[in-house]
């Protein structure tokens, strides 16, 4: 009877992995939520190394929804957001929150507009006042508005203008992404940017800034219960507005492979990339899973397949990378690039990249490269958690862009649960060289002058 | 939805900053700060005498070790060896003991270990991050790196061609040509001058026994400095020092590295390109952590340019004027040279405005004393932000290196706030005497700036080809 009973109990932990896991599964970070009553969310992870605190708000706003003909306005919104409110003067906010002994920053993304401080737990709730305050209280001074667009255009020369690389970069996006506004460049387009004026940037800001279009994030030396209290007071009580629906242009189904080529005087180095539009965490969970750990068996290190074949076996590059973005509220980005060897044309580069991957489409991974791939994926998680910032910029990107806390928080159990079948159906699906559907890579070549590629 | 990993990191790339990283980038300059009650830092001793200085975090299972060979930098180099130094550290994780190129690399990377070595113009140094559950390996691996580095021939060539791809991709970038030509300008006829990362000739004539030479010769027990954070105790820590460290030969060949001022003052070289920024770096005289006026230098420098928002750079270039999206004024604390730069990119059209503004600021700060506002700013903040750069095990490790490669004592740090409170204003007025020199920069522009008149144009690039 004991036998029976006991091959009973080893049969069913054998055969329901999955319930064994949900009672044993542990959470990455520990963080806790709730919701304030103007439907602003709030995260805190706690982490009680040093009493500081990492404060960001991030708003369900960015360079993907500007109207035509304004690209870069999301950003020079982010920059006009420390340009004054009646409360804080120009340029004050930064000044303040150093004097604090605070660090400060804001940056603009294609999906989102984060703002975040970086201080001792004693001063969250000034910079919680400031930070609530230019949610809706921005002016928008005229003089300032002038001042700032000049710097943004230098920001723009600086990132792009000054380097034929940043073009190349730029104008490689905008051919993945046709009809769809992940083909404007985030920074703005130069002629576009210098059209930027109060009324169409107070426009903007005023259509989407508003605690319920908004996500505090906060980790460090503070827990859910000490935060409650303080963000409902003092961000709770910022009425909730109408906030557009997001809506954005797709790109359709084309049968062309679109190709980029670039020849500049200055470039001295032949570079080949190749993006890949493939579905985000947010499009289709499972098929991003997979998408991950196949990055990690093709891209991550220097036995890992691509640089191992390019690089190291067949000579034909100097360096390979391949990397995968999960994370992204449309289509995210597959991106493979390669700098030919010594004596190898792009061509001849490209059609060895291609064989790479007619190889992988074919044969699939091993059950090794598997194993060895999700165990680098479940570390990589708790290395994550060795960071005032880092856990905050998970919590607010992955949140923001379509996952659930608990698909942060248990994501190595799903890392862990990915099958070869599905990375393989992944690899067929999407990188398959003769069979790239209705949704096809691009391909860039960045050149020198001369037609030789050495 | 992945942890904070390539993918995250990728992000972040791709957003865009209001301030260039400024309140981001690891403190790992010479002017790193510290708090005395938030470290408590052992000086562990191995039982072969290897020493390290230590802070215990059991909180994370991850162990980091930054470790450093005091003087064994690439201003060791001869100018037909540019590179060498730059090289070694590529190659040290590419076999060793065993293990060839790829199994060492595999290895590394199936266990999840980071370990990575640098060169720099002083030193030459290196960093371990590990799981607790894989640390025995790294230590291990990393005593293979130090001990037995292979510099087999094919990833020679490897390390090889992807140097030489680093440089032909820096060449179109304006900011990597302005760096290029600061070093050779202002620390002209001195071996910081060299390109330490190597020329397109030099890297291709470098061979194994150059490699091989080099570091066995210059990477000893004796200017080893190790700093370790996080889940390790003292005890285990003084075993792992004498296995990964205690091989090491006993004395260091390090050659005397003569000192150097700031060359080429009042000049300023051009170096025309064809685009629409043009990128400016000067230098002037400066100071290291062991002046006694560090703390002065410190208050100064953020007030002056170094905290960017506030500082009266930024306030007056970017935020008044909107002139550039970055300036930022940072000391040069190198073993042989002492300096103060500031660095920008504005439109061609205003790099005369700009370089005004620049000299109109040092004037200033040499002229009247900073107000009091600006003085407790400067002091909450420098005191203040500190606890910010221990928020991570690797960076702790790094923190403390530092300090060990100034040769401070450990109770170094205890002492930081209190300095920074002394500082006054008049104090802050008489460094900017002693060390500004606004009339006479050493000034260096890439682009086609308008507004100045260029003391020397040159037509290459030194050191690059």
């Amino acid at each position: 009877m004991r036998l029976i009973l006991s091959v009973i109990v080893a049969l069913l932990i054998a055969v329901s992995p999955a319930w064994a896991q949900d009672t044993a599964r542990t959470k990455t970070f520990g963080a806790e939520s709730f919701t304030l009553q103007n439907g602003m969310r709030v995260v805190v992870i706690p982490n009680r190394r040093v009493p500081v605190v990492t404060h960001m708000v991030w708003y369900g706003v960015g360079a993907a929804d500007e109207p035509p003909g304004l690209s870069g306005i999301a950003h020079f919104v982010e920059h006009l957001m420390f340009k004054g409110t009646e409360t804080v003067p120009p340029g004050e906010f930064s000044k303040r929150v150093r004097a604090l002994g605070g660090n400060d920053n804001a940056f603009t993304a294609q999906d989102i507009t984060a703002y975040f401080q970086s201080i001792a737990v004693e001063h969250l709730e000034t910079v919680m006042r400031m930070e609530a305050d230019r949610m809706t209280g921005l002016i928008f001074p005229s003089d300032q508005v002038d001042s700032e667009r000049l710097v943004v255009l230098e920001e723009r020369r600086m990132r792009t203008d000054n380097d034929p690389a940043g073009y190349f970069s730029e104008q490689i996006r905008t051919a993945l992404f046709p009809n769809h506004p992940y083909g404007n460049p985030v920074i703005g387009w130069l002629h576009e940017m210098e059209s930027l004026d109060r009324d169409n940037v107070m426009a903007f800001y005023k259509k989407w800034y508003a605690p319920n279009n908004a996500i505090l994030v906060v980790s460090g030396d503070v827990t859910a219960a000490q935060l409650k209290p303080l963000a409902e007071k003092i961000y709770g009580v910022i009425p909730a507005r109408d906030v557009p629906e997001r809506k954005w242009t797709q790109v359709p189904p084309l049968l062309g492979e679109p190709r980029l080529v670039m020849r500049h005087a200055v470039i001295r180095q032949p570079t080949l990339q190749r993006l890949y539009r493939v579905p985000s965490a947010k499009d289709n969970k499972p098929d991003s899973l997979a998408l991950e750990v196949l990055a990690s068996i093709v891209g991550d290190g220097a036995a890992a397949r691509f640089y191992k074949a390019l690089v190291v076996d067949g000579k034909m590059a100097t360096g390979a990378r391949f990397v995968y973005e999960s994370s992204a509220l449309s289509d995210s980005t597959l991106s493979l690039s390669a700098t030919p060897a010594q004596g190898v044309t792009l061509e001849v580069l490209e059609a060895a990249i291609d064989d790479e991957l007619r190889k992988l489409v074919k044969d699939g991974v091993t059950p090794q490269e598997m194993a060895e791939a999700k165990t680098r994926l479940m570390d990589a998680s708790i290395f994550a958690r060795d960071s005032l910032q880092g856990p905050a910029m998970t919590f607010g990107y992955g949140l923001m862009t379509g996952s659930t806390i608990d698909d942060i928080e248990y994501w190595p159990y799903d890392i862990e649960a990915v099958t070869a079948e599905q990375v393989n159906d992944a690899a067929r699906r999407f990188l398959d060289p003769d069979n790239t559907g209705t949704r096809p890579h691009v391909t860039g070549y960045m050149l020198p002058k001369e037609e030789k590629s050495e | 939805m992945r942890p904070l990993t390539k993918d995250l990191r990728l992000f972040l790339f791709l957003s865009l900053f209001l301030y260039f990283f400024a309140g981001w980038v690891p403190c790992i300059s010479k002017t790193c700060l510290a708090s005395d009650r938030l470290l408590d830092i052992q000086e562990v001793e191995s039982p072969g005498g290897v020493k390290a200085w230590l802070v215990e975090d059991h909180t994370l299972p991850i162990v980091a070790a930054a470790f450093s060979f005091k003087g064994a930098g690439s201003d060791l180099e001869p100018a037909d060896r540019q590179g060498l130094a730059r090289l070694v550290s590529n190659m040290l994780d590419e076999g060793a003991g065993p293990y060839d190129s790829q199994s060492f690399q595999k290895i590394l990377n199936d266990n999840s270990i980071s370990l990575g070595f640098s060169s720099g113009r002083d030193d030459f140094g290196g960093s371990l991050h590990t799981l607790t559950k894989n640390k025995a390996l790294a230590f291990t691996l990393l005593h293979l790196a130090l001990s037995e580095p292979r510099f087999d021939a094919e990833p020679l060539e490897r390390m090889r061609a992807a140097n030489l791809t680093r440089i032909r991709a820096a060449q179109s970038d304006p900011e990597w040509m302005a760096a290029r030509l600061l070093n050779d300008v202002a620390f002209a006829g001195h071996p910081y001058a060299l390109n330490s990362g190597g020329t397109l000739t030099t890297l291709q004539k470098i061979t194994a026994e150059d490699l091989r030479a080099f570091a066995s010769t210059t990477l000893a027990r004796d200017n080893l400095r190790v700093s370790v954070a996080g889940d390790i105790t003292a005890k285990e820590l003084g075993t792992v020092l004498d296995a990964v460290f205690g091989d090491l030969p006993e004395k260091a060949d390090v050659p005397p590295v003569a000192d150097l001022t700031v060359q080429n003052a009042g000049q300023t070289v051009l170096y025309k390109q064809d685009i629409p920024q043009a990128v400016i770096e000067t230098m002037q005289p400066g100071l290291g952590r062991t002046d006694p006026d560090y703390y002065t230098g410190m208050v100064m420098n953020f007030i002056l340019g170094g905290s960017g928002f506030g500082s009266r750079l930024t306030e007056e270039v970017r935020e008044k004027r909107g002139l550039a999206y970055g300036i930022n004024s940072s000391f040069y604390d190198m073993d042989h040279f002492k300096g103060l730069s500031i660095s920008t990119s504005t439109k061609n059209e205003s790099v005369g405005d700009v370089l005004d503004l620049v000299r109109a600021e040092l004037k200033k700060m040499r002229d009247a004393p900073v107000t009091a506002e600006e003085l407790a700013s400067a002091k909450s903040y420098l005191i203040g932000a500190f606890p910010l750069e221990l928020s991570s095990t690797g960076r702790i490790a790094g923190l403390l290196l530092d300090l060990q490669l100034d040769d401070l004592p450990v109770t170094y740090l205890d002492e930081r706030a209190e300095k920074i409170n002394k500082v006054t204003a008049a104090g802050v007025q008489a460094l900017a005497q002693r060390l500004l020199t606004p009339d006479s920069l050493t000034t260096v522009i890439v682009g086609q700036p308008e507004g100045i008149t260029p003391t020397k144009i040159v037509e290459t690039l030194p050191n690059v080809d």
